[in-house]
């Protein structure tokens, strides 16, 4: 194991020749999030960064630093006041994409709103919407249990989230679903990445809409209304309407995209694994930790970036004020020095220490939402559906950024 | 035993009232009740509390006292 820049540069493993051959390319000091490489060996890369590689390099656009450790991850994410958020969490931001709030901000502006909404999103709230996400499962199971097969990100992994969220917290149509989710995945992976904002765009107006239309509404006490309560920032001026909206759409963005891959994930390892499942449907009380090490082994959120505020140094790295940081959440989870057998999935595993949900003040607002859903959906499906298994000659399909997603996973079972 | 949950850096994540719910108490916000202060933890429950604190992202609980 790698500690400082120092030991890096001295270890053979890691002279560039050597990962030229390895990874095609040299990861430690020209690693690129987009690398199809990356996507394909993804647990290989994670596991060598978090093992070989404390902080690492990109020579992509700009460039940025990764910051790969566990302790390191901690420290970066929580000063942020030498790490800012205000100029965006994406490496090589395409020109033309708004700020997303609260996650594209500091604080002081940025605890003035989760102040606000954390109420909204705290374990109690959340657990109350136990029963419909429950019912949900079951509504979407049954549109294909008879049929013995169902490809589950569209029959119900990109659905039960943004169900699960539309119909709680936002109070949105779920008609609208499949726009909304097609105009998050675009814009997040659609390449090339100027397209991007244009899809977010989509995304922008129809909530925008949607925020003028709930203004003209009765009260109903709901996120919405508090979004469009607003906030005093601490220099006495009130949010304007464009930080209320993007509220929303950050919202909305980690509302939907995000779970689908964990849950996903831990579906298709279930379908691998029956001992796993045998010991679930078992022991359903294991179902809570088992969710809890998914999330560590299944990252959907691998990496988000900050701005140093000043010259810094990180893990024997100078870093100059302006440079861009990414926090490799992914890598930080699966960190030996700070677990045991990072690489092994354990559902019984007695402590689960993770940064899956990020770390410091922005901690992902929708965890606890979050949570809830893939512990429904997997005491719901194996209640259901105990017995499954991967469609012969198929396998995941897989697409890796700085986020990571499932595109398609087959599943069979006896009818 | 007797522990510290640091004031700034508990930012929410539960993960120790899931592992030790009769030592530490979430407030409304979902955030840990006693931020910003030490608390004792009952005799028995020292294991648990010990999960508690190794399971916290952002290390936001430390021991004070065995
Ligand atoms: C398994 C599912 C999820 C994962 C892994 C995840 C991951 C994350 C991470 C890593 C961050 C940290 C951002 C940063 O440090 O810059 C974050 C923030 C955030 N997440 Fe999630 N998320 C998930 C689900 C959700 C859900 C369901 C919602 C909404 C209901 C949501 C809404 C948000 C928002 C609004 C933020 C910004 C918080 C802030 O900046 O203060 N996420 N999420
Ligand atoms: S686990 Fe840590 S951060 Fe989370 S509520 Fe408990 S003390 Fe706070």
């Amino acid at each position: 194991m790698n500690e400082t820049r120092a030991d890096m540069e001295a270890d053979p493993e890691v002279a560039p020749e050597v990962l030229k051959a390895r990874f095609g390319r040299d990861i430690a000091r020209d690693f690129d999030l987009d690398d199809p490489m990356f996507n394909d060996r993804f647990d290989e890369v994670l596991t060598f960064m978090v093992n070989k590689c404390p902080i690492s390099f990109s020579k992509v656009g700009t460039g940025y630093h990764l910051v790969n450790t566990n302790e390191q991850v901690r420290r970066v994410a929580q000063d942020w006041r030498t790490f800012s958020s205000a100029k965006g969490y994406m490496p090589n931001r395409p020109e033309g994409l708004p700020y997303l709030m609260p996650e594209e901000s500091d604080p002081p502006m940025h605890t003035n709103w989760r102040h606000k909404l954390n109420p909204h999103m705290s374990p109690k709230v959340i657990a109350t919407y136990e029963d419909v996400i429950r019912q949900d499962c079951n509504v979407l199971i049954d549109t294909f249990i008879e049929k013995g097969e169902c490809e589950f990100i569209s029959e119900f992994g990109a659905l039960l989230p943004g169900w699960a969220f539309f119909k709680n917290v936002l109070g949105v149509p779920i008609d609208d679903l499949a726009m909304l989710v097609e105009g998050v995945e675009q814009g997040t992976f659609a390449l090339p990445a100027e397209e991007r904002p244009s899809h977010m765009a989509r995304v922008f107006t129809y909530l925008d809409t949607h925020l003028k239309w709930r203004a003209t509404q009765p009260k109903r006490g709901d996120v919405i209304d508090t979004i469009l309560e607003g906030v005093i920032y601490d220099d006495g001026t009130e949010a304007p309407w464009d930080h209320k909206v993007s509220i929303l759409v950050d919202l909305t963005f980690g509302g939907i995209a995000t779970t689908t891959f964990v849950m996903s994930s831990a579906i298709h390892y279930l379908a691998m694994h029956p001992e796993v499942r045998q010991q679930l449907i078992d022991d359903p009380s294991l179902i809570e930790n088992a969710v809890e090490e998914f999330s560590r082994v299944f990252p959907p959120v691998i990496a988000l970036g900050r701005t140093c505020t000043r010259d810094v140094e990180v893990a024997g790295t100078e870093m100059k004020e302006g440079d861009f940081v990414m926090l490799t959440w992914g890598a930080a989870s699966r960190d030996p020095r700070a677990m045991e057998e990072p690489e092994k999935i354990d559902i019984k595993r007695e402590t689960i220490l993770h940064s899956t949900f990020g770390v410091g003040p922005h901690r992902c607002i929708g965890s606890n939402l979050a949570r809830l859903e893939l512990t429904t959906t997997i005491e719901e499906w194996l209640r259901r559906i105990p017995e499954f298994s991967l469609r012969e000659g198929t396998a995941p399909v897989y697409v890796t950024g700085f986020l990571r997603s499932m595109r398609e996973l087959q599943l069979v079972w006896p009818k | 035993m007797r522990v510290k949950i640091d004031g700034e850096h508990c930012t929410g994540h539960g993960r120790c009232a899931k592992y030790a719910p009769n030592v530490f108490i979430l407030d409304d916000d979902g955030y840990n009740a006693d931020r910003g202060n030490e608390i004792d933890v009952p005799a028995g429950e020292e294991e648990n509390a010990k999960r508690g604190m190794k399971s916290c992202p952002e290390r936001a609980i430390t021991l004070v006292a065995e």
